[in-house]
């Protein structure tokens, strides 16, 4: 459970992402990452040039051990599963390319003026929702209700939406409207002007967390109080949206059946019909081989290498949104101030120290042995499905023992006559490595780490002599417990990779807690105004991510690849990120 | 006798209250809350902090406790944070799922089990109690899960003989035939897998029970006095080797409505076991605390069931 509720966080981005999507499904292949380990490179669309055949219909499969929350709502569910299952059926507003920059081909346009402080929303004129009725402005402004109404209790509701001028009054009940999101045309018309407070860089990025990219249909859902919009019918039972597909049927938890979207704005989609459906880990390899799913979203990576040669199917691969790292703990988060405070005497606040035992860990070995092709070594903390921002110069720390021995004996970590050595004050030296159980190798994998550190002098122990599942591992390392050094931990990256909200002094979710001056203003450079500039933007990222990698409070240990196993008798279906196949998909086969 | 049984659910009410502080203080210890782990780079952490104080989970445990029995007693059992719906529409759901496939399960497994206990009793180590030995000694030594896996494949997917997952057809419309016939259609397979799995208990103790009551006196007596041997195995034998299998009746149909969590995770099928267990790792507290609840009366229901059950059959126990 706690493998997959991070994975479950990191595929809900990827969902997210693929929500966001514009059309063009262009068929080339997803780069291997510069690292030495070699992630196998996996085709991003399908091949097939048969012809279609009429009626058929297409099967999708969610790989979950549990039923779906059924929260269609793309204001309010928390759920990565709940996205998969409204891919075919929610579309984003706004169109992306495969690097995540707003395009002009989505279903709205998005203009920025940096001198007005704006962005201006214009949503093209043949867009309609499901019921035939058209997407207007309004609807645009009860998306920004919903997430900022107290009465719906979401989590997006966030410090960066809080740059939208009036946004915060709203929240907290002091005006009626939000008086940062203008409607020039009225409430019916096709134009929204948002109004901030101060303009970012990473605005021209999908998934920046500062304006939203979805609508809420407000003449179908306003009759519902906004308390009630989460468990209403109107979410649950038959939601509506303006994508190409219509969840025309949902049985709770378990599965749901689409029909084409005849007022969808592209035409209406070729396949008529789509069923998607819960399918629990250990039964899905066998559904594949008896050719029951067509599509495999969510498909767990621990035992790839029972499907990947599955007869009748294509296994299709993209760069994961996410990283794995490992964290040495420095300091603790002080809530009064809200602000990072780094402990000078803490165990790992030597940089050598640290440096040594990245060198000592031999993650080539285990990305190739655990997770063959679908795993390399991280090198920097912007992994590389980042083209635009990740530094390829960048080597990380591959193994080499004898250069973490030479760190540790140059800083003074003598060895001692039982093999382990001391800190440089001549004590005991034990550290404390808190790793997440789940999924089948991590036992493995923590015990590998703990042999590597051993080759070099250094005894570590795991926090509780055990892994710690999901819960009681995230409550230690948001409350800096003492109970642990070093930690192992993953992040889900959103498709905006400012890394403000993981690693400044004011983020909570810096669980390493280092502060540092240089830091300070290597991050903030990131976000400036002067990175308005793309060059000037990419140099900032640069910068952070050498020095980063130099201090190694945060080492990325790997980068992941999702697979998705693909039927062969599908056409036109494509993973790229910014790509939206939906109505474009059909299928080659009766069956 | 209906005062024993008065008495009885007289003593559940503080047993009950007990239970429910007891689980309301586990759950609280349990690390983390609902909202732990809920970190992307796009959550906040100031709103879940707000949700959070929001919810009342900073209260001290007596406060929420208290809250919590008073909504209990308007028949409000709280808001699933994960679901994020009503605990009691969310229960009532898969009650209702688990229900069915858990009496269908008894149903098959005591079909199933009865007959072959009571065979390879009375035929003791003939070809036929060999037979059925070796049945339950495979049963016994294969995990659960694997022979679940096994009809999944066999069934499901080679022979495609049952669905392989959910509880319902998505074509089927609630309210028609089709739609319970689609429902009882999806409950065939589990509880065949499921009823199988629990038969080889049963038919040890059947077994050994026929063997051990066929070596008694009043046996040997009854047969002496020249009773007809059908009388002889249907009175005596078989009444008295059923005692141990009728004094588990009752917890086992309360205990079905736990619902078991290989079964409905491996066929995909919504029940009550699984939503316990999720709820237990999502430290959804309003869930856990109202499932909880739940089993602990069943099962001061099923000993309740079990007695009267045991003082019908068995007039030895019938207390005054």
């Amino acid at each position: 459970m706690s493998k997959k509720s991070i994975l479950g966080s990191v595929t809900m981005v990827a969902a997210l992402t693929v929500l966001l999507a514009a059309c063009g499904s262009k068929s080339n292949s997803s780069s291997s990452s510069s690292s030495s380990t070699k992630q196998q490179t996996f085709p991003l669309a399908t091949t097939n040039k048969k012809a279609a055949v009429k009626g058929a219909t297409l099967n999708i499969a969610v790989v979950d051990d549990s039923p779906f929350k059924g929260v269609f709502n793309e204001e309010l569910y928390d759920d990565a599963y709940d996205a998969d299952f409204m891919t075919p059926a929610a579309e984003s507003l706004f169109g992306t390319t495969s690097g995540f920059k707003f395009n002009d081909k989505g279903a709205a346009s998005i203009k920025f003026d940096n001198d007005k402080k704006t962005a201006t929303i214009e949503i093209k004129k043949n867009v309609k929702w499901s019921d035939g009725k058209p997407v207007t402005a309004k609807d645009i402004e009860y998306a920004y209700e919903i997430v900022a109404n107290k009465d719906t209790s979401t989590s997006r509701y966030t410090g960066s939406l809080q740059n939208i001028e009036g946004l915060s009054e709203y929240h907290d009940g002091k005006s009626k409207t939000i008086s940062g999101v203008e409607m020039p045309d009225g409430a019916d018309g096709q134009k929204v002007i948002l109004h901030f407070k101060q303009m970012k860089p990473g605005f021209t990025q999908s998934g920046n967390g500062y304006f939203l990219e979805s609508a809420a249909p407000y003449h179908y859902l306003k009759s519902v109080p906004f308390k009630k919009l989460a468990s209403s019918d109107q979410v649950r039972k038959s939601p509506l949206f303006f994508g190409p597909y219509v969840m025309s049927k949902i049985v709770p938890g378990q599965s749901v059946a689409y029909t084409a979207n005849k007022y969808y704005w592209k035409g209406e989609p070729k396949t008529k019909k789509l069923t998607a459906s819960v399918v629990s880990t250990s039964s899905i390899v066998s559904g594949l081989k008896n050719k029951k799913y067509d599509i495999a979203m969510e498909m767990p990576t621990d035992n790839y290498s029972s499907y990947k040669n599955v007869k009748g199917y294509k296994i299709l691969g993209k760069e994961d949104l996410s990283y794995t790292y490992i964290g040495f703990h420095v300091g603790k988060w002080d809530a009064k101030k809200g602000v990072n405070v780094m402990d000078k005497n803490a165990k790992m606040n030597n940089k050598s120290l640290r440096q040594a035992m990245s060198y000592a860990l031999n993650l080539d070995e285990i990305n190739n042995k655990f997770y063959p092709g679908l795993r390399s070594t991280g090198t920097t903390l912007i992994p590389p499905v980042f083209k635009e921002f990740h530094d390829s110069s960048l080597k990380g720390y591959p193994l080499n023992i004898k250069k973490a021995n030479k760190l540790l004996d140059d800083a003074g970590y003598k060895k001692g006559k039982d093999g382990y050595r001391t800190d440089p004050n001549g004590k005991k030296l034990t550290i404390r490595f808190a790793s997440m159980a789940g999924g089948d190798s991590a036992t493995a994998i923590a015990q590998d780490y703990i042999q590597q550190w051993k080759k070099i002098g250094l005894r570590v122990k795991l926090t509780s002599g055990r892994l710690l599942e999901f819960q009681n591992f995230y409550d230690k390392i948001q409350n800096d417990t003492n109970d642990y050094d070093v930690f192992q931990a993953a992040w889900s990256l959103s498709s905006e990779p400012s890394p403000a909200d993981l690693f400044s002094e004011q983020a909570p979710y810096n669980f390493s807690r280092f502060v540092s001056k240089k830091h300070n203003k290597l991050i903030a450079d990131i976000d400036s105004e002067a990175s308005l500039n793309a060059d000037h933007r990419k140099k900032a990222f640069y910068a952070w991510q050498k020095w980063m990698m130099d201090q190694d409070y945060v080492e990325p240990v790997q980068y992941r690849t999702n697979v998705t196993p693909v039927s062969n008798r599908v056409k036109n279906f494509t993973i790229q990120w910014g790509s939206s196949p939906w109505n474009e998909v059909e299928l080659t086969a009766k069956d | 006798m209906w005062k024993t049984i008065l008495r009885r659910v007289l003593i559940m009410i503080p047993q009950l209250i007990l239970l429910s502080i007891l689980v309301f203080i586990l759950a609280k210890m349990m690390p983390g809350d609902p909202f732990t782990g809920l970190i992307t780079p796009q959550t906040d952490p100031a709103q879940i902090a707000h949700l959070k104080a929001a919810a009342g989970l900073n209260d001290p445990w007596w406060t929420q406790y208290f809250h919590w029995v008073v909504n209990m007693f308007h028949g409000d059992l709280g808001q699933s944070y994960t679901y994020k719906r009503a605990v009691t529409g969310l229960i009532g759901e898969r009650a209702v799922n688990t229900f069915w496939l858990a009496l269908l399960t008894v149903v098959i497994s005591y079909g199933i089990a009865i007959p072959f206990g009571v065979i390879a009793g009375r035929y003791e180590d003939t070809l036929r109690d060999k037979s059925i030995q070796l049945y339950t000694f495979v049963l016994l030594a294969m995990p659960s899960f694997v022979f679940y896996l096994f009809g999944l494949v066999v069934f499901g997917y080679v022979l495609q003989w049952f669905p392989t997952s959910g509880y319902v057809s998505l074509n089927a419309d609630p309210g028609t035939i089709g739609y319970w016939g689609s429902r009882l259609y999806h409950m065939i397979l589990p509880a065949l897998v499921g009823g199988l799995v629990s038969t080889s208990g049963t038919i040890q103790y059947l077994r050994a029970g026929v063997i051990d009551n066929t070596n008694e006196d009043f046996v040997r007596t009854a047969r002496s006095k020249g009773v007809p041997e059908r009388v002889v195995f249907n009175r005596h034998i078989l009444r008295n080797s059923l005692l141990p299998i009728a004094a588990f009746l009752g917890n086992s149909i309360t205990g079905l409505l736990g619902g078991s969590i290989y079964v409905e995770t491996i066929f995909s099928y919504q029940g009550m076991g699984q939503l316990f267990v999720s709820s237990i790792t999502a430290n959804d507290y309003s869930v856990i605390t109202a499932l909880t609840l739940l089993f602990g009366f069943l099962t001061l229901l099923g000993n309740l069931l079990s007695d009267i059950i045991m003082s019908i059959v068995d007039p030895r126990v019938r207390v005054e």
